[in-house]
């Protein structure tokens, strides 16, 4: 059997028993999910207050409200969590079981992290049709489906890159101690230079070269463009483009960090 | 005729070595401090030029103290760690590969680290492993069933793992290792941690895989008891090296070439002259009671001098517990080591 097929079966089956495990904690998720989606409205107050008070920004309102409505489910859908755990699995040798199995090191996390998305979805979908529904009027919604298919795609390829630097980050736990300080730096840069505090559109112009072109744009803010702003076709095809480019070479670069770093693993413990 | 040729053996390592590089640190606040700037890095020779071969159906013992080297030779033969030197094969590939038509062929069962999931019952983990190594429905049904039966865990296959005993969990665990039918097993520890009902439990499975399957079974253990209910041969490795390769009987032979003898009279006796005798050492009287150490080729003639010594009640003849043997021969290479 191709070991595609036979990975793509172990994370269908994984991603199954996750979500029955998971399901338990329905309150969980929605306290989680209120707090996803709490910081995006509550910035699209701010920003709209600034607006209503005569700010000039390089956006409109209908932009502003667009970007935040659609930023909490964006940053949900594209997010990974697995750095930290993986480095501690490399650190404590707990991927030694994995290891002996005919299967790819990665399903366990891949189908944790599709199975607390598709639970998520469930609680941050009917509170981001709310806000939708209060702001419908002053917000970019476009007519044309070719858009939301691209919004979808670029929504899949953004979460591939978020995925391909947290293992390129927990890969170097095969040589370090502890990596806990660079997976909270990842947090931090990405949560500025991804556009999940302060939408991209607002920062200096003096930096634009440098913010349109960074990786982390590609993990949220490209998506919501897609949706929000006035790309044109040139410019969506070119940030796919980009995107996609992102994904091959961080995903080569994994993979070459990580065969040489399962060369180095000591495999502590029993 | 025609001579049938030998079969290759399954494992056939040739010169295994692995070393580790670690850096040590002082304790305290100024070591980790001094440790900031400048690092003092040390290589250790975990398993050093270790050459064996292993034919299909045997089961092996490898043991060893505790930071021997067996359970790193474990982990090279499953392909965990790269060998730093020297030459690997197993059942024709080399296990650092870590290539798929290998692993489909071996299972590692470590006793402190869980294959199966936590949370789900066993069956869901049993399922998960159909769909790893491709097993059709009716392969996984029957091995499902024959291992449940061997084990007797039909009842457990659906219960939370966590809310099962250490010794069902190990069950499971064997269950799930077994269940795509591996030509190697590799075992780490095994009935770590088990009472006496569980670990003979776990005992008398795997002598039935073997004997049933065939499975060729390369065992760590500490205690004697598995490898004696297990094991036609063992391998003793020590500091890194192999220190012994043989069966079992030959290892208590070279490790303890006496015999203990225990003779109790009706009468108090003499047994002062024995010490004398030929072949024999550590006498000891109490009252009716004799205890000393024959040679074995000289235990012939010291049974008839025992005879003659008075009326005698009760004869036994042993060789040395196997565990009192290890712990002799570790205490042994140990303080041979420090000397060195």
């Amino acid at each position: 059997m191709n070991t595609v097929v036979r990975n793509l079966r172990v994370v269908r089956r994984m991603t199954a028993a996750e979500i029955a495990q998971q399901s338990v904690y329905r309150g969980a998720w929605i306290i989680f999910m209120l707090a996803n989606i709490c910081m995006p409205v509550i910035s699209l107050l701010i920003w709209r207050t600034a607006l209503a008070n005569g700010a000039k920004l390089p956006v409109d309102e209908r932009y502003i409200t667009t970007y935040f409505v659609l930023l909490g489910f964006v940053t949900m859908a594209t997010s990974s969590w697995m750095a930290a755990f993986l480095a501690n699995d490399i650190r404590l040798g707990k991927l030694s079981s994995w290891m002996v199995r005919p299967a790819s090191l990665l399903v366990k996390f891949v189908a944790n992290n599709l199975s607390e998305k598709f639970l998520k979805l469930f609680a941050l979908v009917p509170m981001i049709g709310i806000v939708w529904w209060i702001f419908r009027d002053s917000m970019n919604i476009p007519a044309d489906a070719g858009r939301w298919a691209l919004f979808a795609v670029s929504i899949v390829l953004g979460a591939v890159l978020v995925f391909t630097i947290d293992i390129l980050i927990a890969a170097l736990a095969f040589w370090m101690d502890d990596v806990g300080a660079l997976v909270q730096a990842r947090v931090i840069i990405a949560s500025v230079l991804s556009g999940a505090v302060v939408p991209l559109a607002l920062m200096p112009a003096w930096s634009r070269g440098f913010v349109d072109h960074q990786p982390f744009r590609y993990t949220v803010s490209f998506p919501v463009e897609i949706v929000a702003g006035q790309l044109t076709g040139r410019e969506l095809l070119a940030g796919l483009g980009i995107q996609l480019g992102y994904v091959v070479v961080l995903g080569a670069l994994a993979r070459l960090v990580w065969a040489a770093g399962i060369r180095a693993y000591s495999a502590v413990g029993a | 005729m025609t001579p049938v040729p030998a079969l290759p053996p399954v494992i056939a390592a040739h010169d295994l070595t692995k070393t580790y590089t670690f850096h040590q640190q002082t304790a305290g606040l100024g070591g980790a401090l001094k440790s900031l700037v400048k690092r003092k890095y040390e290589t250790r020779l975990a398993v050093d030029r270790v050459t064996f071969d292993i034919n299909r159906g045997e089961v092996v013992g490898l043991l060893g103290p505790n930071g021997a080297g067996k359970t790193t030779t474990l982990k090279m033969l499953s392909g965990l760690l790269y060998a730093t030197g020297g030459e690997l094969e197993v059942l024709g590939h080399t296990p650092s590969d870590r290539r798929h038509d290998y692993l489909r062929r071996i299972a590692l069962v470590m006793g402190q680290k869980t294959m199966l999931w936590w949370d789900v019952p066993a069956m869901e983990s049993l399922l998960l492993h159909k769909d790893m190594y491709g097993l059709s429905t009716a392969e996984f049904d029957r091995n499902v069933a024959e291992l449940a039966e061997l084990l007797e865990v039909e009842h457990l296959l659906n219960v939370q793992v966590r809310k099962t005993s250490l010794g069902e969990r190990m069950k499971l665990e064997l269950m799930a290792a077994l269940v795509h039918g591996p030509e190697i097993l590799f075992l780490d520890e095994p009935t770590i941690g088990l009472d006496v009902v569980a670990k003979a439990r776990v005992r008398s499975f795997l002598a039935d895989v073997n004997r049933l399957r065939g499975t060729t079974i390369l065992i760590t253990s500490h205690d004697m008891d598995d490898i004696e209910a297990l094991c036609s041969r063992v391998m003793i490795i020590d500091h890194g090296r192999l220190q012994f390769d043989g069966g079992l009987d030959d290892l208590v032979r070279t490790a303890q070439p006496r015999k203990l003898v225990r003779a109790t009279y009706a009468t108090p006796v003499d047994g002062t002259r024995l010490a004398g005798l030929d072949g024999v050492t550590a006498v000891d009287v109490d009252g009716q009671t004799v205890k000393l150490e024959a040679d074995r080729e000289r235990a012939g003639v010291v049974m008839e001098q025992l005879t003659r010594l008075g009326p005698l009640v009760d004869l036994d003849v042993a060789d040395a517990d196997v565990e009192d043997i290890m712990r002799d021969l570790f205490l042994r290479r140990s303080t041979l080591g420090d000397a060195s």
